[in-house]
Parts: structure tokens; C-alpha cells; sequence
């Protein structure tokens, strides 16, 4: 199965949370998965826009655009429904949950993220198999 | 990382920068544009960049003497191309290192949390000592673990969970000794190898390590991890176990205190559970119920009820001239000992006992004369087996009068602040007091008013004779008086039965004051049995009567003046 085709999109202010995740996930790229980075919402939106990725880590705590607000924009505004969203939330901050289902999102992860559970999750996701 | 590992990362991240990564990939292309040369890119013996070349110019690429591609150009010049590659290998390499170990750290934080989150749910012992060796074993690459604890009072170490066969658990001598001292030693640290292979406890292992479980200064007991394959444990590794062993230590002694607080809070109850009973003893919880309260704890002073009940008393005959035979202390034993024969048929017949009075007793009966006279029946039937035992012992058989009166009373707390009783106040226990000192005028073992009478559910169960009217002390009414018979001695319960037609003719005659023929019919009952009291006093009452002039109004009514 190729999966060439494949986009995944990773979003955190936090260098090394961007890179956690990259590291965490980094056996998708043999899978033929190509990785994008953004840094903040509206790098992010951009990148949604014009890469249409498959897959978006996205968190929620973030300067300018947070991640409430991209996941809206991109589900409710752009209609961008086939972007499966993960948002990822500190531990503690539970409230935002529904707030994000209610957003649009997909899915919900919080950080301190589970490697394992992630990786199932984004395997699953983007190459149809746990 | 493991060669093999290594090599697949280079050539993982070689492919990448040359065929993915956008901005290396215009780098080579300015390179060998301004060189002008042309290159291709091979590894793991199949090309991943650039046309097959038959050049002669080969650079190997690698990395710390590992080997994870070459780069065959045209040029000689390609060795810049090459020496370029394996430096933008090597950054990425020793970036992904970095991340590597990131992650490792990030999955240990990520653990230790989980993990603290986990414990500190748990309330027993076991269940902290085996999430402690499951998380261990998924972050610390091991075989073999015991979780042990020291029973302090007991002065033992116990194995509160393990994972990995041991074939050495049973049967070693001193590991007790050698556990204790490791405990109160409460250091961390890795067994040396060669003391592994000494140790007779630890033969099956090739590596071990174990941590204290400290809280504070304390030692409560000791983790030990091993692995049965030549492996070192490392520093960092002890660390870990260290950092879940304090946690766990933590939990166990939160976990201890909470089973401690549980324990006695339990003792306080089962304290406050035998008050409660033993004070039920003074106040029956009958009464209690009676004013809507549970304990005798929430009773206050003033709090009272009015009811509709039967008040009997219980008085044994002659208890003076009896009492003067006894020591002060058998006296007392032989009260106790018809008291405790009598307590169980009051509650039985869901009685209360309101009042010992030395030579007897007075008893509630909330739910009416039905169950009172029951209860009667049934002591009187007690008091003959319990005079048959003291006839077999030589002592003189006891007689006991029961006499009731059915009324309103008021049962209420009363006294004062620091000394309180349980009290009841009514008419209706004067009455039926009076009424079990008259059982002796009239000689019946059972007596009871025709209130009492009303009040029964099914008369039927019981049989009766009417004996007239009385008149107690300080009463304007008069009480209509009745005998039951069933709590009789037998011959003279069947005398009695047999007799009942002559004697109620024979109080019929004495009512129409015709108590010439009346003392004739009692005289013919009194024939039959001696021991009819009863027909021996309408007797005498009859004889006197007849030759003394009577007031037209006169009812037969007994005036009692005394109390």
C-alpha cells in the first residue's frame, strides 16, 4: 500500500514539543508520510489551506490564532472536513474538551501525550491499520 | 543504538535530504550546477538519486565508520558533493539523536506521571506494589521483580508482588536477614555481578538492582529489578526505579494511613454500637421510637408522646415474709433470676419493660391488651416451671399477681439537664398499679378492667370471669373488674372452666341481691375446689350481706381505700 500521498501536519509554539512529535511519529515517514511544521495558528491555517494535510496535531494553547479557533476556521469556514484534528491540550485543562468537540475537532490528546497511544492513533488514521 | 540502528537512521535520513528535503535539494543543485558535474546517490545497493552513472569516481558516505551510502560522479570533484552530504547527514543524525533521547526522557516523565496519578488511587498495599513493578517493567528492560515489604509489627518482610519465575523464593536461608538489612540500609544500587552470582537468592539472574522505599528518613521497604541475560543496569535506570520506588513508598504510606483511619473509625463505631446497646438495656429502644428518635443520643429533655396502651404490672406474692428468709444477696439473686425468666415473654409479645420495682415489674404493651395477656398466660405458665426447679431444690414455690388497665399515657424525658430519665405520666398506670394489688384481694393470678377487655382483637383466645364492680382510692368512676383464668395452676384453671355456669349464676343472684341463693351457688363452686379464692370471697361477702340491711341503690361496687 502507498501512502505516498499522505500529509501530516504537526502545530505547537514549542520547539520541542514539534520535535517530540516528530520523533515520536518518525517511523511514519518510511511509510512514505510527509511531515509539515507550523509554529503558530496562522502558519498552520496557511499550511491546512494549501497542503490539505490528512492529519493535524494540533495544540490548543498558542499565541495569535490558538488551535479553538484554527480547528473553527478550518471545519466551519473553509469546510475542510477531511482534516482529521487532533487537539492536544495540557492535562488539568479537561474543560476545553467539549469546547474542541464542539469546534469541529476530531479527536482530543493531552499532553504529557502518551508516544505509544499517538503513534497507534496517527497510524491508524493514516495508513488505515493499528 | 545498535550499529544496524545506526546505519538504517543514516540511510533513513540520507534518502530523505536528497529526495525530500526541499531545501538541500536545491543546494546540490547549485553545487553541481556551478561545478557542472553529475552525480548519483546509492544505498542499500539500489540508487535513490540521480541517473545511473557509470562514473569513476566513488566517495563513500559514512558516519563514525558506519557506511550508509556512496555518491558515484563523474567528477573528482564529487567529493565535495560528498563531504557536503555527510555533513548535513551528521547534523540531522545528531538532531534526531537528541530527539531520540528526548523522547526517552519524555516517555519516563510521561510514565512517572501516569504512574503517580495511578498510585495515588490505590488504597491497599498490593495493588500499588504491582502497578510499581508493571510500570518498572515497561520503562527498565527486565525480567525478574519483587516488591517487598516490612510488617514492622510483625518484624518480617513480605513479598506484596513479583513478576518472573524464581526458582530460588522458597527455599533460601537468612534472605529475611539479608532483606531487613537492605531496608534499613535505605540505599540504591546496582548488585555487582559477581555478588549476583554468589548470592544463592539471586543465582538465577545475571543483573540486579533495587531501590529503598524511603518516605522521609524511613524505610518501609525494597524494589528489586533483575534480568536473567548478561545485561548492566544503568545509572539512569537506577534512577528510575529509585523515582518509582519513593512514589510507591509515598502511596503505601498514604494507603497505610487511610487503612488506619478506616480501621478506627470502624473501632469508634463498634464503641458507639455497644453503648448504644447498652443503653438500650436502661432505655428500651421501644421507647425511644416512641418519640421518633433514633438514639438515645438525640433524646431531649421535655420530648413526650401520648399513647393509647396497655400498663401491666407484675408483683410477686408475699415478697416480703419470702425476702425474710434470704440474705440480702441471695434476695437479690432470686430477683434477677424470675426477672430474667420474665424479660424475654414482654418482648416477645413486643412489650417494654418501663420500670423494675424490686419485687417486680411494670411493662408497656404498645400494641394493646391482646398481646399484654398473652404475655401474662405465658409468665404465669414460666413461673410454674421456674417453681418446679425450686421445689427440686427445696425452696418455696412463688406466686405472682399480673393486673392491667388499658389508657392513654404520656411517655416523656424528664429530670433536668444533667440527669434524665425516661418517664411515663399518666392515670392509667395508677389504675392498673391498683389493679394488681386488688389480683390479691380477689385472688386471681390474672387481672385486668373491662377497658382492657374492649381492647382485645380476639376475646376468644382467653377465657374469663366477671367479678363485679370496684371502686379504687381517689376514683369517682367505677371499674368493672374480670379474672382471666388461663394462667391458672391446671386443676384449678379446669375447675374453673367446669365451674364457670354456677359461678356466673351465682354473681348473678349476688348483683340481684339475692345473696342468700348467691352464697348457696358459691358455696356449691367453693365444694368443687378449695382453692377458689374468688368464690370463697363472693362467699363470705354473700353470708355478710344477707343479714345486713342494703340501700336501694346499692351495686355491689367494692370500695378499695386502701392503695
Amino acid at each position: 500500500m502507498t501512502n505516498m500521498n499522505k500529509k501530516l501536519l504537526i502545530v505547537d509554539d514549542e520547539a520541542h514539543i514539534r520535535m517530540l512529535i516528530e520523533q515520536t511519529l518518525e517511523e511514519l515517514e518510511d511509510e512514505g508520510v510527509e511531515m509539515f511544521f507550523a509554529e503558530n495558528g496562522q502558519d498552520a491555517l496557511e499550511l491546512i489551506k494549501n497542503e490539505k494535510p490528512d492529519l493535524v496535531f494540533l495544540d490548543v494553547m498558542m499565541p495569535k490564532l490558538n488551535g479553538m479557533e484554527v480547528c473553527q476556521k478550518v471545519k466551519k469556514e473553509l469546510g475542510l472536513h477531511e482534516v482529521y484534528i487532533i487537539l492536544l491540550t495540557a492535562k488539568g485543562q479537561e474543560v476545553d474538551r467539549q469546547n474542541g468537540l464542539d469546534m469541529g475537532a476530531d479527536r482530543y490528546m493531552t499532553k504529557p501525550f502518551d508516544p505509544d497511544e499517538m503513534l497507534d492513533v496517527a497510524t491508524e488514521i493514516l495508513i488505515g491499520v493499528k | 543504538m545498535t550499529r544496524n540502528g545506526d546505519q538504517l537512521i543514516l540511510s533513513r535520513i540520507l534518502k530523505s535530504l536528497v529526495t525530500r528535503d526541499s531545501a538541500s535539494i536545491h543546494l546540490l543543485e547549485t553545487i553541481t550546477a556551478g561545478l557542472n558535474i553529475r552525480f548519483s546517490v546509492r544505498a542499500n545497493g539500489s540508487l535513490i538519486c540521480g541517473e545511473e552513472l557509470d562514473g569513476d569516481f566513488e566517495f563513500i558516505l559514512e558516519e563514525d565508520a558506519c557506511e550508509y551510502g556512496k555518491i558515484i560522479c563523474d567528477s573528482s570533484e564529487g567529493k565535495i558533493v560528498a563531504d557536503l552530504i555527510k555533513s548535513l547527514v551528521k547534523k540531522e543524525f545528531e538532531k534526531k539523536r537528541i530527539g531520540s533521547e528526548v523522547l526517552g526522557l519524555y516517555r519516563e516523565i510521561n510514565m512517572i506521571y501516569n504512574f503517580s496519578a495511578m498510585i495515588s488511587e490505590k488504597i491497599d498495599d498490593i495493588s500499588i506494589a504491582e502497578t510499581a513493578l508493571k510500570e518498572a517493567s515497561q520503562i527498565i528492560d527486565t525480567t525478574h521483580g519483587s516488591f517487598f515489604l516490612l510488617d514492622t509489627e510483625e518484624d518480617e518482610v513480605i513479598e506484596l508482588a513479583s513478576f518472573g519465575e524464581n526458582p530460588n523464593k522458597q527455599s533460601v536461608p537468612g534472605q529475611q536477614n539479608i532483606l531487613k538489612g537492605l531496608i534499613s540500609r535505605g540505599t540504591a544500587a546496582i548488585v555487582p555481578s559477581k555478588l549476583v552470582a554468589l548470592n544463592p537468592a539471586l543465582n538465577h539472574l545475571k543483573s540486579v538492582m533495587f531501590a529503598p522505599l524511603k518516605v522521609k528518613h524511613r524505610s518501609l521497604g525494597l524494589v528489586i529489578l533483575g534480568h536473567e541475560n548478561e545485561k548492566e543496569f544503568t545509572a539512569a535506570e537506577l534512577k528510575l526505579l529509585t523515582t518509582i520506588a519513593i512514589q510507591s513508598a509515598g502511596a503505601i504510606e498514604s494507603a497505610q494511613l487511610y487503612q488506619k483511619g478506616l480501621r478506627e473509625a470502624r473501632e469508634r463505631e463498634e464503641a458507639i454500637r455497644i453503648i448504644h446497646e447498652a443503653s438500650q438495656k436502661f432505655v428500651p429502644h421501644e421507647f425511644i421510637k416512641s418519640l421518633g428518635k433514633e438514639r438515645i443520643t438525640e433524646v431531649e429533655l421535655g420530648d413526650q408522646v401520648e399513647r393509647e396502651v396497655t400498663v401491666m404490672f407484675v408483683d410477686i406474692r408475699e415478697f416480703t415474709t419470702l425476702s425474710e428468709s434470704m440474705a440480702p444477696k441471695e434476695n437479690f439473686f432470686f430477683i434477677n433470676s424470675f426477672n430474667k425468666r420474665m424479660g424475654p415473654i414482654v418482648r416477645a409479645n413486643e412489650g417494654l419493660i418501663m420500670q423494675y420495682l424490686g419485687d417486680g415489674f411494670m411493662a408497656l404493651f404498645p400494641k394493646g391488651a391482646q398481646y399484654a395477656l398473652r404475655a401474662s398466660v405465658q409468665m404465669q405458665e414460666a413461673l410454674k416451671e421456674y417453681n418446679c426447679e425450686r421445689i427440686s431444690k427445696n425452696r418455696t414455690p412463688v406466686k405472682m399477681g399480673v393486673g392491667m388497665q388499658n389508657g392513654k399515657l404520656i411517655m416523656g424525658i424528664t429530670g433536668d439537664v444533667l440527669r434524665m430519665d425516661a418517664a411515663i405520666i399518666s392515670d392509667t398506670v395508677n389504675t392498673a398499679a391498683r389493679i394488681e394489688g386488688l389480683s390479691k384481694f380477689y385472688g386471681t393470678s390474672i387481672l385486668l378492667t373491662k377497658n382492657c377487655l374492649d381492647d382485645l382483637t380476639d376475646a376468644s383466645e382467653f377465657n374469663f370471669r366477671y367479678l363485679g364492680p370496684v371502686k379504687v382510692k381517689g376514683k369517682e368512676h367505677t371499674i368493672d373488674l374480670y379474672e382471666c383464668i388461663d394462667g391458672d395452676e391446671k386443676s384449678l384453671l379446669e375447675h374453673k372452666l367446669v365451674s364457670m355456669n354456677v359461678f356466673e349464676r351465682g354473681m348473678d343472684l349476688f348483683f340481684k341481691k339475692e345473696f342468700a341463693m348467691a352464697a348457696v351457688t358459691f358455696q356449691e363452686v367453693l365444694k368443687q375446689h378449695k382453692e377458689d379464692y374468688t368464690a370463697k370471697l363472693f362467699l363470705n361477702r354473700a353470708a355478710q350481706l344477707i343479714t345486713q340491711e342494703i340501700e336501694d341503690d346499692w351495686k355491689g361496687v367494692v370500695a378499695m381505700d386502701k392503695k
